[in-house]
């Protein structure tokens, strides 16, 4: 099959799924769903294929030592609009695949995890794809407008997604979230007009716009823009109260697929616009950043050990891990900006696994207080061991895949020798430290102690819930026991910008 | 004459309906021919308009010039005309509209049409005094068309306060027209336009200039000319407040794009700083307005002005991205426009137009309540749709003059404009209505016109090369 079909394919596939839905009668749940599922499963495969697909073409083409330009696979261009040299223009390099492959694995979790919504069904799966047919749009997107019109096809359906199937203060979060998002985007775009007309070629094209060589004045301004635009959603310190308030009031599968994914896509906006196109301009405001993202650990894991919501505990712990990706990135070295790739997919596997489980848990409890729940491993031992094993991903224990993506972050950012870098390093790598008290404290919270009675009838998960754990968990093991093929494809995707950054 | 068919066609198709009652001997109130004659004679019209040529430049006798860009200008006057007269169809039926039957149909068409002429006469107007009679032609019919609820007090209220509003407008334009001839002493574009190379420095001109640009503004609703705008919306019929709040503006934008990438090209760079503190000013005050508008008329209304600002905002571009934005976004501006306002008249039928109305709208129908959030969408500029696309290439003209600091402000302005656009998705989707309530429903037209207005909306957001012809034209 032809590369850049297969990727055109990979975000039309959630989006025929969404339109194929749209004629099912609205009360054949289980149809929409099945169908969501499939649709999800197809694209599951066609994604690991991919993968696979992506490994030989860059076996057969390795990208030559030293090059400044990233290489991508599977290209492919089409002119969208002439007037302004708008094009679809697609094609992938490892971080992408990475990410894509992460996508459809969080997904096809969510899509299982959310198989008790009830209400609306329809609506919920078809913002759902359509959501998810964004995320897959901005990873394959060379075209600044066509990543930047796919961002936002995947920032706005969350809006629906919370508002109308949230919990708790649910309006106020969803349109916090919406706003802080769209706003974000505001300098996303005056940073691509920018860099649209101060090239001097006319062109939203990424290659040839790495190209161009860009006035330090134009990169000095231009560059804390597009950073702060991607990393609002990256949940950047002090853009980051989006982030508690939406992941704690968004349903299961949203929070997994936002926490999960979505975050993410700031980071990758980050490197991909950010810092590969205005690398001067990286040199000149990594230092500023790094306070900013170091601030962004700290907080987030002493913002967890105050909250006594679950949800509300990982979201805050997100914060704090999403931070650790953009720590990577700010540290301007290259084990560095690898460890915050690795922190992408490490992170995204976790949180989606905990947002899950929290999902679940809450199914049958009812309450999300650590301090009303205890001695659950009695009643669902499943559930349980899966939050406990989770929880030490959380906390980097070596075998699980955080501590693969935290150790390249720290020894990254500490081969940094400015001594700033050296002094942030050390106090983002106390967080660790900060991440085991919440961690551990919920973990206590949730399995050990007595139970109380009415919670002695509660079940373990059913099989359709077991499922998206197990792939999970899966996923957790083996980026921690074999990051081997990982690690090499990213370093792959990182020298070149790397390069880029240094030049 | 063949570029001027459209004009003649659109004055006989008004005298046709006005003869239409004077040769019935009496003013039949419930007769639906004349309502008939008027949406096919318009749709007529714009077959017409899309099939002449574009590349043309002709001026007749008596300094009349149509080219492409008064042609494509034509096409947004037509279209708004077209709606206007289908969105008036329920309002002129019995138990169409909770607010109250609108009487005299024929003369409520002939007025639509005549008013439209007006416009058309403004962007093809080469002197002062054409072009002001246009703009005149085009403003008095509005002052009568907001009081057409003849009984209504909020209406005549409007009709009133419209009506001296736009009096001193008149003052201030024949004010500042004055002015512009004083300096070149000559009415003629060609001659001001010889002056103005000249004697860019002319303080007479800056005058004049800045007189004009006040008394369009009124037209375009720009701070601070834009008070009028709530209560005028609020209290005229709602197909009048569509067409205010579409054909209205498009003259007055079309107006000043004639007069500064025309005679006064010379000038643009003095005004580009004055175009851009009131597009500031202006999309802030719409934005900050509209948040708490329960009225939906008056919820339009700021959200009509902020609009406004944003579209002047493309007046600090060159000529040719200044023109080719400008009229994108006015045919994406109209079609968002007039499906709201087309939603409007569901609402309308059994209760007042609040925001409240659209309780419960995504359970009870939930196609319309999709158009409606895909409507909200295109106004705040979310991709994929029109309003996306607009008010990029909005943006990109100014930004291609360095303004970048402006796009940061109009793009955070726009989500600004998100949060209260998204207060009419919540009441539609997330609100529970609190007592059961009457499905929308649409009858046979506002279903059409709204299926047609959506496809436009996501036809020219997807797939915005196929509006080609507006691009490459006016640039």
């Amino acid at each position: 099959m032809n590369g850049s079909f297969l990727l055109t394919l990979i975000w039309a596939v959630p989006f025929l799924t969404a339109l194929v839905s749209l004629p099912v009668d609205r009360d054949d749940h289980r149809r929409i769903k099945k169908i969501s599922l499939a649709g999800n499963l197809i694209n599951l495969l066609l994604v690991i294929g991919l993968t696979f697909a992506f490994i030989s073409a860059e076996a057969e083409h390795p990208a030559a030592a030293g090059a400044k330009l990233s290489q991508f696979h599977f290209t492919g261009k089409t002119v969208w609009l002439q007037m302004l040299n708008i094009e679809y223009n697609i094609g992938v390099d490892a971080i992408s695949v990475l990410m894509m492959l992460l996508t459809a694995i969080v997904i096809f979790c969510g899509v299982l995890a959310s198989w008790g919504v009830e209400k609306q069904a329809k609506e919920f799966f078809v913002l759902l794809n359509v959501l998810v047919a964004g995320v897959y749009g901005v990873f394959i997107s060379l075209d600044l407008f066509t990543f930047f019109v796919f961002y936002e096809i995947a920032v706005l359906p969350m809006y629906l997604l919370i508002g109308l199937w949230g919990t708790g203060k649910k309006e106020y979060s969803a349109m916090k979230l919406t706003l802080m998002l769209v706003a974000g985007s505001a300098f996303i775009l005056a940073g691509i007009l920018g860099l649209y007309f101060e090239s001097g070629m006319n062109s939203f094209d990424l290659q040839k716009l790495a190209q161009a060589t860009f006035s330090p004045e134009f990169q000095y301004w231009a560059f804390p823009i597009i950073f702060l635009g991607f990393g609002v959603l990256g949940a950047i310190f002090p853009f980051h109260t989006w982030s508690p308030d939406g992941h704690a009031s968004a349903p299961t599968a949203v929070s997994m697929l936002h926490a999960g994914v979505l975050m993410k896509l700031g980071g990758y906006g980050c490197l991909r616009v950010g810092m590969y196109l205005l690398p001067e301009g990286a040199n000149m405001w990594m230092s500023f950043f790094l306070v900013l993202v170091t601030i962004n650990v700290l907080y987030g894991a002493f913002g967890a050990i105050k909250q006594t919501d679950l949800k509300y505990i990982t979201a805050y712990s997100s914060v704090s891990h999403c931070g650790m990706v953009l720590f990577g990135f700010t540290a301007l070295t290259f084990a560095g900006i690898k460890g915050g790739v690795l922190q992408m997919i490490s992170h995204g596997l976790m949180t989606a696994l905990f947002f899950c489980l929290i999902g679940m848990i809450y199914g049958r409890t009812h309450t999300r207080t650590v301090s009303e729940m205890g001695g659950l491993m009695k009643v669902m031992p499943f559930l349980s061991v899966a939050y406990v094993i989770v929880g030490l991903a959380g906390l980097g224990l070596p075998g699980l895949s955080g501590f693969v993506a935290e150790a390249n972050v720290f020894v990254g950012a500490f081969a940094n020798p400015a001594p700033l870098y050296r002094f942030c390093t050390v106090l983002a790598v106390l967080s660790i430290v900060v991440t085991a008290v919440y961690v551990l404290r919920a973990v206590n919270g949730l399995v050990n102690g007595p139970i109380s009675d009415h919670y002695k009838t509660l079940t373990d998960a059913s099989l359709i819930e077991k499922i998206p754990v197990t792939i999970l968990l899966f996923c957790l093991f083996a980026m921690g026991i074999l990051p081997g093929w990982i690690v090499e494809l990213v370093n792959g995707a990182v020298h070149p910008i790397y390069n880029n950054l240094m030049r | 004459m063949k570029l001027l068919l459209p004009d003649i066609l659109l004055v006989l198709l008004a005298a046709l309906i006005m003869g239409y009652d004077l040769y019935r001997g009496k003013v039949n109130l419930t007769s639906t021919v004349p309502f008939h004659f008027a949406w096919l004679g318009l749709c007529a019209i714009f077959v017409v308009l899309l099939r002449l040529p574009y590349d043309q430049t002709v001026l007749y006798p008596g300094g009349y010039l149509v080219t492409g860009t008064s042609l494509l200008f034509k096409q947004v006057f037509v279209l708004s005309a077209l709606f206007t007269v289908l969105l008036s169809g329920a309002y002129f039926t019995p138990g169409g509209n909770k607010r109250g039957t609108l009487r005299h149909r024929s003369e409520f068409l002939t007025i639509i049409l005549l008013c439209t002429f007006g416009m058309f006469t403004v962007v093809s107007a080469t002197d002062l005094l054409t072009l002001f009679i246009g703009i005149e032609l085009s403003a008095i019919p509005l002052y009568i068309l907001s009081g057409f609820y003849k009984e209504d007090a909020l209406s005549l209220e409007a009709s009133t306060k419209y009506m001296m509003m736009g009096a001193i407008s008149t003052a201030l334009m024949l004010f500042g027209l004055s002015f512009l001839y004083g300096a070149a002493g000559s009415v003629t574009f060609e001659a001001l336009a010889k002056f103005c190379a000249a004697n860019p420095n002319e303080p007479l001109l800056r005058l004049g200039i800045l007189f004009v640009l006040a008394a369009v503004g009124f037209k375009l609703t720009i701070f601070p000319f834009h008070m009028w705008a709530p209560d005028v919306y609020d209290g005229a019929p709602t197909p009048v407040t569509a067409f205010i709040s579409v054909s209205s503006k498009a003259v007055g934008i079309a107006f000043l794009l004639a007069l500064l990438y025309g005679p006064l090209a010379a000038l643009h760079s003095y005004l580009q700083p004055v175009v851009l503190i009131l597009a500031a000013a202006t999309m802030t005050v719409g934005n900050l307005g509209a948040m708490k508008q329960e009225r939906l008329r008056r919820f339009m209304a700021y959200s009509s002005i902020a609009q406004a600002g944003y579209i002047i905002m493309a007046l600090a571009g060159d000529a040719g991205s200044a023109r080719s934005s400008i009229i994108f976004y006015l045919f994406v501006y109209a079609a968002a426009n007039y499906a709201i306002f087309f939603i409007l008249a569901a609402i309308g039928r059994d209760g007042n137009e609040q925001r409240s109305g659209l309780q419960g709208l995504g359970k009870n129908n939930p196609v319309l309540a999709a158009v409606l959030m895909l409507t909200a969408f295109s106004l705040a500029g979310i991709p994929p749709l029109a309003g996306f696309m607009g008010k990029f290439f909005l943006f990109a003209a100014a930004a291609k003059q360095g303004y970048y600091a402006m796009v940061v402000f109009a793009a955070l302005n726009s989500t600004v404009s998100l949060y209260y656009y998204l207060l009419l998705v919540k009441e539609a989707y997330i609100i529970e209505p609190q007592a059961e309530r009457k499905p929308l429903m649409l009858d046979g037209v506002q279903f059409i016109c709204l299926f047609l207005l959506t496809a436009a909306m996501l036809l020219m957001g997807i797939l915005p090369s196929i509006s080609g012809g507006i691009l490459a034209v006016a640039g």
